[in-house]
């Protein structure tokens, strides 16, 4: 056994170094990794997922469902088909799904274990003991399956590219090449994709056609070619697959900027094109598909035409001395080329009968004295790891041929993945015994071999007439062959045993290791509908998409099920074709550019004074501020809160979301949108607002401002600021066009500061000496706008924390500098910054909720005791009507209310469950009475105990009483005592004062 | 991905979307007289036909406007597009462009894609 090289000019004669499992091997640029180390008689390069049976290079193109390798040198790529990707100096390549190493695979092991193993094995076993699964048969299936191990972390630099076009055509093979012809100078917009870095198809992969037009096939694809660049109208994209067909003409494309190259780590190493395109020209060809017979997946085994496109397109004859199997008429070229490059091949074995079989092959086989067996069929073959000796039956002789090779020929698959994918209709063809495109869903056309159209001489009337659609020019194709013209096929899905054994195995799918015998298991079993039969087996399920086999899988369950194969159906085609990497669809959208970070004006000084950061929404906000390099988030959040009630503390809120509502209709408007009544409202006083959905439940709150009847400013919380105003403006636009209001994100146009604590008033009055901040002149609930320096800023009387309180809005231009001058004042004061976390305990502490931890989209203002901000006496407000729905008036609803623990010590957690049960018992065999959950948690400093809100079933009738919270990893639980939300200060003393 | 023609600004992709539901649910004027019934019809049923739909659409990362389509369901196809002003087109403009991707019926769905 050994490879032989032969000219081809798509291969430099540059010699280049790759390593395979360690070892170094000698290839050619230009080669992929299978024709080199075919070129190198490596056979063995792969274990099956399954079985981990020896496995080979089957094919020689995107189909390959064998020859999955590891590329080292690319962040540890996975599942590469060594039959499309390209070698380079140095590159680095494994084996997978082995251990310990490819020649000697414990794995194998399941091969023995296969009666196991068989169809739905996995639904079958593994059912107990309790705790098996997630402790032994999970981890040992994760460790096994699968096939190569994940990339190593990389940051991938690939793009997205839009393209806009009248056409899109895909592939340039004979059909391709003719068709764009057609559109050179014309006024379409074409774009032109081919998979591989030449432009030729079957052209290149094979010597079928003799000439075209009076010139070579190469002469010809090079003529066309140059024409097609110096059109000004055309563009080709080479490497580059389509992978998925969507509505509206929407192709997606994936790019390799670096086949055959190195990568470079500082380029776009992949461009996903999505295209838009007016008409979709399909040329993509066709897949030839194998025959199932005992062992069809030993190493050595090919399709014929990939043999075949070894030797034209890589230049390599993978062996001199090949059995041929074939079903059909096109085996021909392959015998012709052997014979031409002076190889003789062992036997050629025909299903068809003799007087179905061409002339041609027959003189050929008779001159050359070539062991010729027609109407016979392949019964298997054996081997230690590779092909040894081939059975062939003829009749009810039994031959045994010694070779290392045997190309299958099952016949020719019209690629249809992406018509389909586009919603077109197939429809069985029984001269090729395959489904072809029938009905097409979009503007798409099928040309060549993809549309059925086995017949070169047919070609071009094919071309000329589908597409006279377009105002083109007719396009003629003179074209000589080497092939007879008309295509011929025995139908052949599976060959018969010889006898039975549990060893042997007749595959269907080799991708994912299924057996003609897992079909039969299946449909025993009644997975009798082609849908469930695949998922049920995995057939056609792998990463190749059973491209070569899922037809004769379908040919064989019709044989079983006695139905034709239209009957049954096909399974679906989705996108995408091939499978393509998570980086490309990525794209850019990676690390810092995954979600644009925001920054307030005070951010940099926030780094300086060692703030620790928390994402809300997609702002950075102070979470709190390390005081000390060792100190805890506990100590910091605890020394904040003290500090802030002895004296005074200052928050960052230009986060905070703020709208400003302005018009004619403003107050009728806000009236409707928010559950407050505005109208009795005095203007420039403000007042804590809530915003329900049609379903009566809270969806965020705020202060709104009034400054007059026409002209609002309402705050949201920070991350719902959007929402907010996409839904004032969907009542706007739907609603209530007649309404006069024009809304206005000014989020960003404001820093906002909420200066809190006892000395506040000492040192606003000290930054800003002109303004009388007493409680007669600035009341709480009130704003003010004044000139400051060269800016104008608005002052508000508010709080968030019960403390007396004042929030600043400045123009962010200022904001930094303002910030910075309260510092300097407030130093005499103590005051320190304080963050989010803090905020929220000193709320808690105040029985304050925050949208998203007490409201959960099941709460409603009355569930909270917040019936005061209710307006009553308005007609109508959203939600309003759902809040007297029987179920928002139910007196069970779970409501807020506040837990106090009854050991100081306790400490109650966030997330709880509140039961009757002061312990768990060891064993649950019972649900246990749940009454509602903690939903906030923190040690109050101030109290000097921990404290809690609660959402509890009937909450606002069980103040005093007794209940327990649960804990983390305990049974006893903790009692605790509900009490009123509000712990700090209810008369609101502070406050006001 | 489909496209989607704004009636404002004109085709853009999907992307530049947000789908708002059923069209032409009017929200009640007088929500205190309806009956509980009635309000929760309005508040939390809409319909899901497969086929021929009336839906609402918001250009949300465009011109933020609102806007009614009228889209077959099972193929994705946006048939007309009209201000939320204007007046809704009848269902019989829509009968004979009726067509299914694959061959699937019309109603229910299943894998057809092969003719018989």
């Amino acid at each position: 056994m050994s490879a032989i090289n032969n000219n081809c000019e798509y291969i430099s004669k540059r010699l280049i170094k790759i390593t395979f499992d360690g070892k170094t091997y000698e290839a050619y640029e230009g080669d992929t990794i299978a024709s080199a180390l075919l070129r190198n008689n490596i056979r063995l390069v792969g274990r099956s997922f399954k079985y981990h049976r020896p496995r080979g290079i089957y094919t020689c193109g995107i189909e390959e469902p064998n020859a999955l390798v590891q590329i080292i040198s690319e962040h540890n790529e996975p599942n590469t088909r060594a039959t499309i990707k390209r070698v380079y100096d140095g590159m680095e390549i494994t084996s997978q799904n082995r251990w310990p190493s490819l020649r000697y695979d414990f794995g194998a092991i399941n091969n023995i274990l296969s009666p196991i193993f068989s169809a739905g094995f996995y639904y079958k076993t593994f059912m107990g003991p309790k705790g098996f699964w997630k402790n032994l048969y999970e981890p040992l299936i994760r460790r096994s399956a699968g096939l190569g191990k994940p990339p190593k972390n990389f940051r991938s630099k690939s793009t997205h590219q839009y393209h806009n076009t009248d056409v899109v055509i895909i592939g340039a093979g004979l059909s391709g090449l003719a068709a764009a012809k057609k559109f050179i100078n014309t006024k379409y917009k074409v774009l032109f994709i081919e998979q591989d870095s030449y432009l030729g198809g079957v052209l290149k992969n094979s010597n079928k056609v003799k000439t075209i037009n009076g010139l070579t096939p190469q002469e010809w694809i090079s003529e066309t070619e140059e024409l097609i660049l110096n059109s000004k109208n055309i563009t080709i994209l080479k490497n580059t697959l389509v992978t998925t067909y969507n509505f509206t003409n929407h192709l997606i494309a994936l790019e390799d900027k670096f086949a055959g190259k190195k990568i470079d780590l500082n380029k776009s190493e992949l461009t996903l094109h999505k295209i838009r395109t007016s008409n979709t020209i399909i040329a993509n060809g066709h897949i030839e598909r194998f025959i199932s017979f005992r062992n069809n997946d030993l190493p050595g085994v090919m399709l014929a035409s990939s043999f075949e496109k070894y030797i034209h397109r890589y230049g390599v004859v993978p062996e001199k001395e090949p059995v041929i199997f074939t079903n059909n008429s096109s085996s021909l070229s392959l015998l012709k080329k052997l014979i031409s490059l002076g190889c003789k091949p062992k036997a050629y074995v025909d299903s068809r009968k003799k007087d179905n079989i061409e002339t041609e092959i027959k003189k050929i086989l008779k001159d050359k004295e070539i062991p010729f067996f027609s109407d016979a069929e392949i019964e298997g073959c054996d081997g230690n790891k590779k092909v040894e000796t081939i059975t062939i039956r003829q009749g009810k002789s039994f031959n045994k041929l010694k070779s290392s090779m045997l190309c299958v020929s099952g016949g020719y698959n019209p690629d249809i993945h992406l018509f389909t994918q586009s919603k077109g209709l197939v429809k069985w063809d029984k001269n090729i015994l395959s489904f072809k495109p029938d009905t097409p869903f979009q503007k798409t056309i099928t040309l060549g071999s993809t549309s059925g159209n086995y017949n070169f001489k047919k070609l071009c009337d094919e071309i000329n007439e589908k597409l006279s659609i377009f105002k083109t020019k007719k396009v003629s194709l003179d074209i000589n062959l080497n092939v007879p013209n008309k295509f011929s096929i025995k139908e052949l899905w599976e060959t018969k045993k010889k006898n039975n054994s549990n060893w042997s195995k007749s595959f269907i799918d080799l991708h994912n290791d299924v057996t003609t015998k897992d079909l039969k298991q299946a449909i025993t079993e009644g997975f009798d509908r082609i849908e469930h039969l695949k998922r049920y087996t995995t057939n056609s399920m792998g990463t190749d998409q059973g491209k070569i086999s899922s037809i004769n899988s379908l040919a064989i369950v019709s044989k079983m099920l006695k139905k034709e194969i239209s009957e049954v159906g096909t399974t679906t085609y989705r996108p995408p074709y091939a499978p393509l990497s998570f980086a490309a669809i990525a794209g850019r959208s990676t690390y810092e550019f995954y979600d644009p970070e925001r920054k307030t004006s005070i951010h940099s000084w926030h780094l300086k004074n060692n703030a620790v950061f928390e994402d809300v929404g997609q702002w950075k906000r102070p979470w709190y501020f390390k005081a000390s390099e060792n100190e805890t988030m506990h100590q910091a959040v605890q020394r904040e809160s003290k500090m802030l009630r002895e004296n005074a503390g200052i928050l960052d809120g230009s986060t905070l979301g703020k709208i400003e509502i302005k018009g004619r209709d403003a107050l009728e408007f806000m009236n409707l949108m928010y559950t407050n009544a505005f109208s009795k409202m005095k203007p420039m006083t403000s007042r804590y607002a809530m915003m329900l959905g049609e379903d009566g439940m809270i969806k965020d709150d705020g202060i709104i401002c009034k400054i007059s009847d026409q002209h609002f400013i309402a705050t949201t919380t920070s991350s719902g600021a959007p929402k907010v105003l996409a839904d004032m403006e969907e009542y706007l636009q739907t609603e209530w066009p007649h309404l006069q209001v024009y809304l206005n994100s000014i989020t960003e146009q404001f820093s906002t500061f909420n200066i809190s604590g006892p000395k506040t008033r000492e040192i606003m009055m000290k930054v800003f000496p002109d303004i009388d901040f007493s409680n007669d002149a600035f009341p709480f609930m009130t704003f003010k706008n004044f000139d400051y320096k060269e800016t104008k800023i608005r002052i508000m009387r508010a709080s968030f924390t019960g403390e007396l309180g004042y929030e600043i809005y400045i123009p962010p231009k200022f904001g930094l500098e303002l910030w910075e001058e309260i510092f300097s004042c407030g130093k005499e004061f103590n005051l320190i910054p304080y963050g989010t976390e803090t905020m929220h305990l000193l709320r808690a502490e105040k029985g304050y909720i925050v949208i998203g931890q007490e409201t959960d989209g099941t709460v409603t203002p009355i569930d909270l005791n917040y019936n005061w901000m209710i307006g009553k006496n308005k007609k109508d407000f959203i939600g309003k009507r759902s809040l007297s729905r029987p179920d928002t008036s139910r007196e069970d609803r779970k409501q807020l209310v506040g837990l106090s623990p009854i050991n100081k010590k306790d400490i109650i957690e966030e997330g709880q469950h509140i039961v009757e049960l002061n312990e768990l018992p060891k064993k649950i065999s019972n649900p246990i009475k749940y009454l509602g959950h903690v939903s906030s948690g923190y040690h109050s400093p101030n109290l000097n105990h921990s404290i809690g809100l609660a959402m509890i079933r009937g909450g606002k009738n069980l103040l005093g009483q007794k209940f327990f919270v649960t804990a983390t990893g305990k049974t006893k639980n903790i009692p605790v005592e509900i009490v009123n939300p509000v712990f700090i200060d209810p008369e609101n003393k502070r406050l006001t004062s | 991905m489909i496209l989607i023609k704004c009636p404002y600004c004109g085709e853009r992709d999907q992307s530049e979307f947000s789908n708002g539901g059923e069209a032409h649910v009017i929200r009640p004027k007088n929500p205190e007289s309806l009956s509980d019934k009635d309000w929760g019809e309005y508040v939390f049923y809409r319909n899901n036909p497969k086929g021929i739909f009336y839906e609402r659409w918001v250009h949300s990362h465009g011109c933020k406007k609102w806007f009614n389509a009228v889209r077959n369901t099972s193929t994705d196809q946006i048939l007309r597009v009209y201000k939320v002003n204007e007046k809704r087109p009848d269902l019989s403009d829509f009968k004979n462009t009726l067509k299914s991707p694959s061959g699937e019926p019309l109603v229910g769905s299943g894998n057809f894609a092969v003719k018989k």
